[in-house]
């Protein structure tokens, strides 16, 4: 009897070990395997360009730089369209190339709010690469303060910056 | 005064201990001193073992008690003096390895990387000098010389064998030594720190664009001797920032270093 519940045993342990060895654990999720593939809105814009914002931020323990730009209409506020380039890991490059889908279309205002935690969750991100979402987040907030302090300097711009707002905020 | 106590100890340990028949060799002596030392003390110990044994059971949860406590104070104290730490098995002068009773020590966790490799705690060091003490090292601590020893023993073997072997990857790396003796100081660095220094930033972007766009070999290696003389000079620059205590020099000079590193990756991988 005990040698059967000990083949029992065996058995089972052997088959858990196919199952584990079948559902390798996946690190990435598909969406940052995809967006690390096919990286969207790559390249740059001319950063002496008075309607582009250019956010640079990087993460200098694991050597990952990362620029986002933002183009931005000037009458409505509107970014009319995005760029990134980020030297780093698989989840530093998606989630810059998120960010710049996200930011694409929308008022500064709104994309200052857009928080890491939206970008990991959309990612799946595990959390030793949460910071990967949080340099996004700060180069979103970095390219909307450059295109403020690039109008700001320019003549007849005096209104309080958004992100002076947001810092107050 | 623990000068005093420890004279006073030392002549209290041929008494107490029956094992220790013997009052241990200073460590850098016990290479010429081994095979008197050993061939005394094997004729003489089973009949001192059993002669003592009776005598000073009594006193014997006193003594550890005092020996431990000896050990903790010489450890604190005088670190730095490898002939100061005593073996667990025959109490006599051990560092990290007991060349009297040819056993593996257990790992003490005051003792830091330079000390394990014989050397001053600075961050100039000579790195070529290192391969040769961690291999000496790895001849008496390397787990499969221990395999037929007490469990004990191999367990000590495989950490201090492991600490050797960080010991010597720690401090042979520029970067690791840096942030290696940062630590020593108390000051560590933030893994998860997040920068937008513009300049660096853009120099540094401006490098790996230049890697990236690189198509021959000899672009690279003119890329890659750029990286590696900048990495020496940012090493100077933090050997000065580190000793006259510019610790937030001494940090921002690690990132640089760090960042001309992995562009230098990056060459290596396109070459």
């Amino acid at each position: 009897m005990f040698r059967q519940s000990l083949a029992r045993f065996l058995r089972t342990a052997t088959r858990n070990n196919e199952v584990s060895g079948i559902s390798t654990p996946r690190f990435y999720h598909e969406r940052v395997v995809d967006h690390y593939n096919n990286p969207r809105n790559v390249g740059s814009f001319d950063k002496n360009d008075p309607h582009v914002g250019t956010g640079l931020v990087g993460a200098p323990a694991c050597g990952d730089v990362m620029k986002l730009q933002i183009k931005v209409d000037e009458n409505t506020g509107k970014i009319v369209d995005a760029c990134f380039k980020t030297f780093g890991c698989g989840s530093a490059i998606a989630s810059s190339s998120v960010a710049t889908e996200w930011v694409k279309g929308r008022q500064m205002e709104e994309v200052t709010t857009i928080k890491n935690t939206e970008i990991a969750k959309h990612l799946s991100l595990p959390p030793v690469k949460l910071h990967c979402s949080m340099l996004a987040e700060d180069a979103i907030k970095a390219a909307v303060k450059d295109y403020e302090a690039k109008r700001a300097k320019s003549p007849g711009n005096a209104e309080p910056t958004l992100a002076e707002k947001a810092s107050s905020a | 005064m623990w000068r005093r106590k420890l004279q006073f100890s030392a002549s209290l340990l041929p008494l107490g201990g029956g094992a220790t028949s013997s009052p241990p060799p200073p460590f850098s002596n016990t290479i010429k001193n081994y095979p008197p030392f050993i061939s005394h003390s094997s004729t003489h110990n089973s009949f001192f073992n059993e002669l003592n044994q009776k005598r000073f059971d009594f006193f014997s949860w006193g003594f550890k008690n005092y020996r431990f406590q000896l050990n903790l104070l010489s450890a604190q104290s005088f670190c730095s003096d490898s002939g100061k730490f005593k073996c667990w098995k025959c109490n006599g002068a051990a560092f990290l390895f007991c060349e009297a009773c040819r056993s593996v020590q257990p790992i003490d966790q005051s003792v830091d990387y330079f000390q394990i490799l014989g050397l001053e705690k600075k961050y100039d060091i000579e790195e070529g000098s290192l391969e040769g003490k961690y291999k000496d090292w790895q001849k008496k601590l390397h787990p499969d010389l221990v395999h037929t020893k007490s469990q004990e023993e191999r367990e000590y073997a495989a950490e201090q064998s492991a600490r050797v072997t960080a010991a010597y990857r720690t401090l042979s790396d520029p970067i690791a030594r840096a942030i290696y003796i940062m630590k020593l100081e108390g000051v560590d660095v933030d893994e998860e720190e997040r920068i937008s220094d513009p300049e660096l930033l853009s120099e540094i972007m401006e490098i790996r664009e230049s890697v990236e766009e690189a198509r021959d070999t000899q672009t690279l290696n003119r890329i890659q001797e750029q990286m590696l003389r900048e990495l020496g000079n940012w090493s100077r620059f933090f050997a000065d920032a580190f000793q006259s205590r510019k610790y937030e020099k001494a940090l921002s000079s690690i990132q640089r270093m760090t960042y001309y590193k992995r562009a230098i990756e990056e060459v290596i991988k396109k070459l």
